[in-house]
């Protein structure tokens, strides 16, 4: 066997064997779910499963990592490429800035057809997954808060009915504070958001803001924004904190919080999203607890699925993972196990509603019942870091107590940071 | 000649080094004063010359001036604890190296140096918590009412400074021991027979012998105290629950700006400042303890 010969056979058999890991590759399509919650992976675990008799060579791993971390994972992903195909889970209002620098591709047309038609969702969630009448995101769920109040407590304290105003919150949080023989509050009345990194704080704010006929962000009508919170409704809301901190004395910052404490019996009430019925259920199966819907009304943050890439066999296969993620089947699996509120309408969920009654504060709205979202503007988790930085401090100043100057004055403060924030993005409404 | 080949030939040797140095030292450094002049977002594709406006707003921007004193307080904080307590155990210890538990004493002292420093931050939040910590319950013990250690906004600096020490005493301790074992017996064996007590011995010939030893020491723990960071996160976190507070440090404040505001731009004018506070730092600590040794 002449040299030749020799070196063509060995290029031949590399071929070979360089066609086949080829053809072996294009048949076994990966992709991979970033998610930002992670209880959320035994759904998608179960979304796939579901995609393997019409899609057997489909591999699909799911990431879900703390909501921060993953946001910071998305900035860096994007912009540095090189990530796979992704199948993205993000806030719509977080998704606007990546969407404004073309790093997130439009849906295909089938998918936009899904989204848009057949009463699948409601406005407001097309809205959320479009920007300029261009669909970028597939809707999945949101996070819609109500009150969660432990039943025994309530009982025990004689109240038979869950708060109709925020003045009914601080009274039911004075009646239902367990103390010590010192005084000190052992059980907090009213479990509220007082510390922590992020934006949670100012999210928490928000809602109870709101309650009170106020707004972080409010938009004129040329379509700029401003801070909305340096107001009466502002004061109120920010006194509520400050009187249930220093004054009542139902709740300190370093008493267990959230829905831990709640589970632990160490609140006895506090506002949440539906998870957190997921969450009982897991981790307090024996709670005695119902949920109330808010005063006026709830935030709904909806969480879109995105795809990183425009076309390609892996894009394909994203979308389709999207897709059936949106099947009625894995949303009511979702709702049932998981907890969070899936945001297609025309699926019948009655199924776990009937049998989880305290999923009813979350589906079935009272009259006039409003909705508001964090907007889709660049700077809005900016604003809302900034502005959780500074309501910390406030938590942690009892001379703020019932000092409606003092609470003015900082008030104007942080609705002048917030300002800036918006004038440096060309936001400010003039 | 031979002088030059001698010359090439150390060049071409200490080439990849520096070629290396310069690729992960020096460039980062140079591209972080590039962009702190940009306005340069990590998304947007469009990144503008803006010149010094990026330190212009750093100077309005009140969350970095806290981060700023925060962080100059815990890293002097952890300075003044660390250096006079490491002096001191790094005395005790080299005094007792004849004891069979000098071995022990030695890697007790290293053990949290080297211990990873989320589970260690972990165990301090536990210590520090005010319901369930140990801390609170040993001052309850001796009728001192607890206090919200995570919570406070002086306590919970007082914490961060706690922990950074705690770690960085074993490296100081341990840099002390081999300065200790590097003085010269005969002027320790001269004093003793002159009459000086060990106090006297420790703080008019050790002390002033380890003065290079604490140049060292001080500016690696005052850089390391200025880079603060994970302590200040981990001890705010948590999933659930009642996090901490978070105390803003100038490293976090960096991240904030680049990674959830993506503000890179901004968060490089940040590192510049933050490098120049050191770079100062530095040179002050060895202008004052070089002037002291050639007296």
């Amino acid at each position: 066997m002449g040299r030749h010969t020799k070196t063509s056979m060995t290029l031949s058999a590399a071929l070979l064997v360089g066609t086949a890991i080829g053809a072996n590759s294009a048949a076994a399509e990966t992709i991979t779910v970033w998610s930002g919650f992670p209880e959320m992976v035994p759904f998608y675990e179960h979304v796939a499963a579901s995609m393997a008799d019409d899609h057997p060579d489909l591999e699909v791993n799911v990431e879900a990592i703390a909501l921060r971390e993953h946001e910071r994972r998305i900035a860096l992903g994007l912009t540095g490429g090189g990530q796979g195909t992704l199948v993205i889970e993000l806030a719509g209002s977080t998704a606007q800035r990546y969407i404004e620098n073309e790093l997130l591709p439009a849906v295909p047309d089938d998918v936009a057809s899904f989204v848009t038609g057949d009463g699948n969702f409601s406005e407001f969630f097309i809205n959320t997954a479009s920007d300029g009448g261009t669909v970028y995101g597939v809707p999945l769920f949101r996070g819609q808060g109500a009150l969660f109040y432990n039943t025994d407590m309530f009982e025990a304290a004689g109240l038979s009915e869950p708060p109709a105003t925020m003045a009914d919150y601080t009274t039911y949080a004075e009646q239902l504070t367990e103390r010590d023989a010192d005084g000190n509050p052992i059980v907090s009345g009213w479990s509220l958001r007082l510390s922590g990194g992020g934006q949670g704080i100012a999210e928490k704010f928000w809602i109870n803001l709101f309650q009170f006929g106020g707004s972080v962000l409010e938009q004129t009508d040329d379509g700029t924004w401003q801070a909305g919170y340096a107001n009466e409704a502002g004061r109120n809301a920010l006194n509520q904190y400050l009187v249930n901190l220093y004054t009542l004395d139902t709740v300190t910052p370093e008493m267990p919080a959230d829905a831990e404490a709640f589970q632990r019996g160490q609140t006895a009430m506090f506002i949440r999203e539906s998870w957190v019925i997921g969450d009982i259920a897991a981790r307090a199966p024996d709670l005695n607890y119902a949920t109330a819907p808010l005063p006026v009304g709830s935030i709904a943050l909806p969480v879109n699925l995105y795809v990183n890439e425009a076309d390609g066999d892996g894009a394909d296969a994203a979308w389709a993972f999207a897709m059936a993620a949106n099947e009625p089947e894995n949303l009511v699996w979702l709702l049932e196990n998981v907890g969070w509120l899936p945001n297609r309408i025309n699926v019948d969920y009655s199924s776990v509603t009937e049998a989880v009654p305290q999923f009813s504060a979350f589906v079935d709205n009272p009259a006039g019942f409003e909705f508001f979202t964090l907007p889709a503007i660049g700077p809005i988790e900016e604003v809302l870091t900034r502005l959780a930085a500074q309501l910390e401090q406030a938590f942690a100043d009892p001379s703020l107590a019932d000092d409606p100057d003092a609470i003015d004055a900082f008030l104007a403060a942080a609705a002048e940071e917030t300002n800036r924030i918006l004038e440096r993005e060309g936001l400010l409404a003039q | 000649m031979l002088r030059t080949k001698k010359w090439r030939f150390a060049i071409l040797a200490i080439l990849p080094t520096l070629a290396i140095f310069a690729w992960v030292r020096m460039f980062p450094i140079w591209e972080t004063l590039r962009l702190s002049l940009h306005r340069w977002d990590i998304l947007s594709r469009d990144k503008p010359f803006i010149g010094l406006e990026n330190f212009r707003e750093l100077f309005q921007d009140q969350l970095f001036l806290n981060a700023l004193v925060n962080t100059t307080i815990i890293a002097f904080g952890v300075l003044f604890v660390t250096i006079p307590a490491a002096l001191v155990i790094a005395a005790l210890i080299y005094h007792r190296t004849r004891s069979r538990f000098a071995g022990f004493y030695e890697t007790t002292v290293f053990i949290p140096h080297i211990v990873s420093l989320v589970p260690a931050a972990m165990a301090w939040k536990w210590i520090f918590d005010a319901n369930l910590g140990p801390l609170n319950a040993v001052l309850e013990f001796f009728g001192i009412p607890g206090q919200a250690w995570l919570f406070d906004p002086v306590l919970s600096v007082i914490c961060i400074i706690i922990l950074c020490s705690w770690q960085a005493l074993g490296y100081a301790v341990l840099i002390y021991l081999v300065g200790f074992k590097n003085l010269p017996h005969t002027l320790f064996e001269a004093a003793k027979l002159d009459g000086a007590s060990g106090i006297q011995r420790f703080f008019f010939i050790s002390v002033p012998l380890l003065r290079p030893i604490t140049l060292y020491v001080s500016v690696v723990t005052l850089i390391s105290g200025f880079n603060v960071y994970a302590q200040a996160f981990v001890l705010a976190s948590d999933s659930q629950g009642a996090p901490g507070r978070l105390v803003r440090v100038l490293v976090l404040d960096m991240l904030e700006n680049a990674f959830r505001n993506y503000r890179v731009g901004y968060a490089a004018s940040e590192a510049v400042i933050l490098l120049c506070i050191v770079l100062v730092l530095t040179l002050v600590q060895f202008g004052l303890l070089r002037e002291k040794w050639n007296r």
